[in-house]
């Protein structure tokens, strides 16, 4: 026999009622979080104490001049912390992120947090840290960030599964820091334009010899240089003509 | 298991003795009019006699309903499965939430204290049966018995006049010579049955667990809204703040059952001329902690100046979110932290909802236009379903746009420029930080004509663009149109 109870309230969607906080998904077994990052280059991986970026820690990315490579750098783990549902956030981002590219790249646009701190830089990356909730973390803190604000946020990343790479300026390696991974960025030699070269200052474990060479993706699929149009000469009363003006 | 609050109180904060009358019969008197000799159970016209200063209060059992309906939301906190026992008792379930609140004497201690908080006075029992424990609780037992062996002796030495049996069986029962439920034990049960009915014996057998006795649970509302009539005016702010309390406490209890979050709230004050107002309050990050609630509101009543006295207050909760909890896996310990929505929330709470976004594509062949800016709060809430779930639905949602990135091999940079940035062009090309060496062949954008004249609209665009090189080693995407060249974006 079959009995027909009818509901005078619609059935929620079955999408609702798993996104509820108190039901739990019997085949959502979340593994342990890795201590590190594969960074994508073997040859880098190999210098990295653990076999890459690590969690828990802060990095630090000195570089003089964006440009050259140094986000393409992290692309290959930030792309796996994205692909593994995790969320990355860009604090006080020195441009405008161009969704396009980064989600050519492999990291889900929808969880990449954008946070404008303006002068609270220091405690929004704590908070950010601390919380666990965030699989990376990219920082450009202002240059006159002090060793204690950065032992602060050290503290508060240890035991957090969160990859924390702070970008600085070169001028900053003379100074201590309580950061355990330091690597400093530098564009390739004359002849091997395409690569990037890393050289890791300061790592747990024995101090690294010789920077690397890396060679990392580089836009444009056609590597020879191509002649340009013809340069004409700019309108007079172009912004252009403003500037060089 | 049971909880006996006793809403009777209406005495104001007054010197002169009071007393609660129903049905013309005294039913309470406070210790001022007792010690003048007014016992419940007198007439009016005596204890008025007696007292002529006496102020009499009628028993008022709506009242009573609605306070035991908000202690039942606030008891919500404790466990979900509890059930009114009109007109003064609360059953709550407890066998199940033992281990959480470390214990049956831990449960009922803070059950006691949180009555005493709000101003109520409980008896209290805990026993196996609802009925057993009801009646021990109305005896004013106050013991926790947790087998039926335990409890037999215990309901045994209740005298028979406990269980509110109708008065005439009551009578009958003492003429008999049975006086308490001990002896109506021990009798024949079908000589019984013939005199009494078979009411009581059915009770008893409930109350001994030998026949079963479903309770009606008590239905938490689907939208909260609680009313407090005050026993005295108010006319200062802050005195609000503690008969508040017992709402915040009833609104704290549901949230917990109805596993929500606050948002907002509105009290509303009924003053004693009759005009009402409201008093709104709204939280940074949505929340069900009781004593954050009061924070906030004396806050509020601290800058609050009161038009009239208050006689009245009501609370509703106008915006309740599902609480966004996170499951934990089964094999993983427990991340330590309070997660990604959290923070976002007090971030946004500190800078502004503007300074914390995530992005989302946009089908347009502008660069400026591809990028729009995306609340993270609505991803928050799709992201407790599994991650291999919400990966699907992102790619359902921007498949279009993705096909787009997939397909379109052209290089795109992670950074744009605010604004294109004009570049001197001298006769070698254009410069930036040194001369810039083309690296691709020019990749024509051309789109964008419906939008032009618009206010924020970039309008229409004509432009060739190159990925580029200069001497330091800095990659770059630049633009030419009829005006010059121009900087955009910067392979980082």
């Amino acid at each position: 026999m079959l009995a027909v109870a009818s509901s005078s309230f619609p059935a929620p969607a079955l999408a609702d009622v798993l996104a509820r906080g108190d039901i739990w998904r019997g085949d959502a077994l979340a593994s342990l979080p890795e201590t590190s990052i594969p960074s994508g280059y073997p040859e880098l991986d190999a210098e990295l104490p653990g076999g890459g970026w690590p969690r828990g820690n802060l990095t630090e990315l000195l570089v003089d001049r964006s440009g050259i490579g140094e986000i393409s750098l992290l692309l290959p783990a930030l792309a796996s912390l994205s692909a593994a549902g995790g969320w990355l956030a860009l604090v006080a981002p020195p441009y405008l992120p161009h969704a396009p590219a980064w989600a050519a790249a492999g990291i889900a646009p929808e969880r990449l947090l954008i946070v404008r701190s303006g002068q609270q830089t220091a405690w929004c990356l704590e908070q950010l840290l601390k919380s666990g909730g965030l699989a990376g973390v990219l920082a450009w803190p202002d240059a006159g960030i002090d060793a204690r604000a950065l032992r602060r946020l050290q503290v508060a990343a240890e035991g957090q599964p969160v990859f924390a790479a702070l970008w600085r300026s070169t001028a900053a390696a003379a100074m201590p820091s309580p950061a355990p991974l330091r690597v400093q960025l530098e564009k390739g030699e004359a002849g091997k334009e395409e690569s990037l070269r890393v050289r890791i200052l300061k790592r747990r474990g024995r101090p690294a010899s010789q920077a690397l060479a890396l060679t990392i993706a580089r836009p444009g699929r056609n590597k020879r240089v191509v002649a340009g149009p013809a340069f004409s000469v700019i309108d007079a009363g172009s912004p252009a003509a403003a500037a060089v003006a | 298991m049971t909880l006996e609050a006793l809403p009777l109180r209406q005495s104001p904060e007054g010197s002169s003795a009071c007393a609660v009358a129903a049905r013309g019969r005294i039913l309470l008197a406070d210790p001022a009019a007792s010690s003048a000799g007014i016992l419940p159970g007198q007439k009016l016209s005596t204890a008025l006699g007696l007292l002529p200063g006496l102020r009499i209060f009628e028993r008022e059992p709506a009242r009573e309903t609605r306070a035991l309906a908000d202690l039942a939301c606030w008891a919500g906190r404790f466990t979900p499965t509890l059930s009114l026992a009109p007109p003064a008792g609360l059953l709550l379930e407890i066998g199940g939430c033992r281990r959480l609140f470390g214990g049956v004497a831990a449960i009922v201690e803070s059950v006691l204290d949180g009555c005493r908080a709000q101003g109520w006075s409980a008896d209290w029992a805990v026993a196996p049966t609802p009925l057993g424990a009801r009646w021990l609780a109305q005896a004013a037992a106050a013991c926790t018995l947790e087998s039926i062996a335990a409890l037999a002796p215990a309901l045994a030495a209740l005298p028979c006049t406990v269980p509110g049996w109708p008065t005439d069986t009551v009578a009958r029962l003492e003429s008999f010579g049975l006086r308490r439920l001990g002896d109506l034990a021990a009798q024949p049960a079908a000589g019984l049955h013939r005199r009494i009915g078979n009411g009581p014996l059915d009770d008893l057998l409930r109350a001994r667990g030998e026949i079963p006795d479903p309770q009606r649970a008590f239905i938490f509302p689907e939208h909260f809204a609680a009313g407090l009539e005050l026993p005295s005016r108010v006319e200062f702010a802050e005195g609000l703040a503690f008969a508040a309390q017992r709402l915040f406490a009833a609104l704290a209890g549901w949230l917990q059952v109805r596993q929500g979050l606050l948002r907002a709230c509105t009290l509303h004050l009924t003053h004693d001329d009759g005009s009402l107002s409201a008093l709104p309050l709204r939280f940074g990050e949505a929340c069900a902690d009781e004593s954050r609630f009061l924070r906030l509101l004396r806050e509020h009543l601290s800058r609050l100046q009161l038009a009239a006295p208050v006689e009245a207050l009501h609370l509703t909760a106008d915006e309740v979110i599902a609480r966004p909890g996170a499951s934990a896996g089964l094999f993983e310990q427990a991340p330590n932290g309070e997660g990604a929505a959290a923070c976002i929330e007090r971030l946004r709470a500190r800078l502004g909802d503007d300074a914390v976004q995530s992005l989302v594509l946009y089908a347009d062949h502008r660069p400026e236009c591809a990028t729009q800016p995306r609340d993270p709060a609505s991803i928050l809430t799709a992201k407790t379903t599994s991650t291999r779930e919400s990966a699907g639905v992102s790619t359902a949602l921007g498949s279009a746009v993705v096909s787009m990135v997939a397909t379109c091999a052209a290089p795109r940079p992670l950074w744009l420029l605010p604004a294109p940035q004009p570049l001197a062009e001298r006769p070698d090309g254009p410069h930036w930080h040194g001369p810039l060496q083309l690296l691709t062949r020019g990749e024509r954008l051309e789109s964008g004509w419906w939008d032009s004249g618009e206010p924020g609209g970039i309008g229409d665009i004509r432009r060739d663009y190159f990925v580029v090189r200069n001497g330091q080693g800095q990659w770059a995407w630049v633009f030419r149109d009829a005006q010059g060249w121009y900087l955009q974006g910067v392979f980082a």
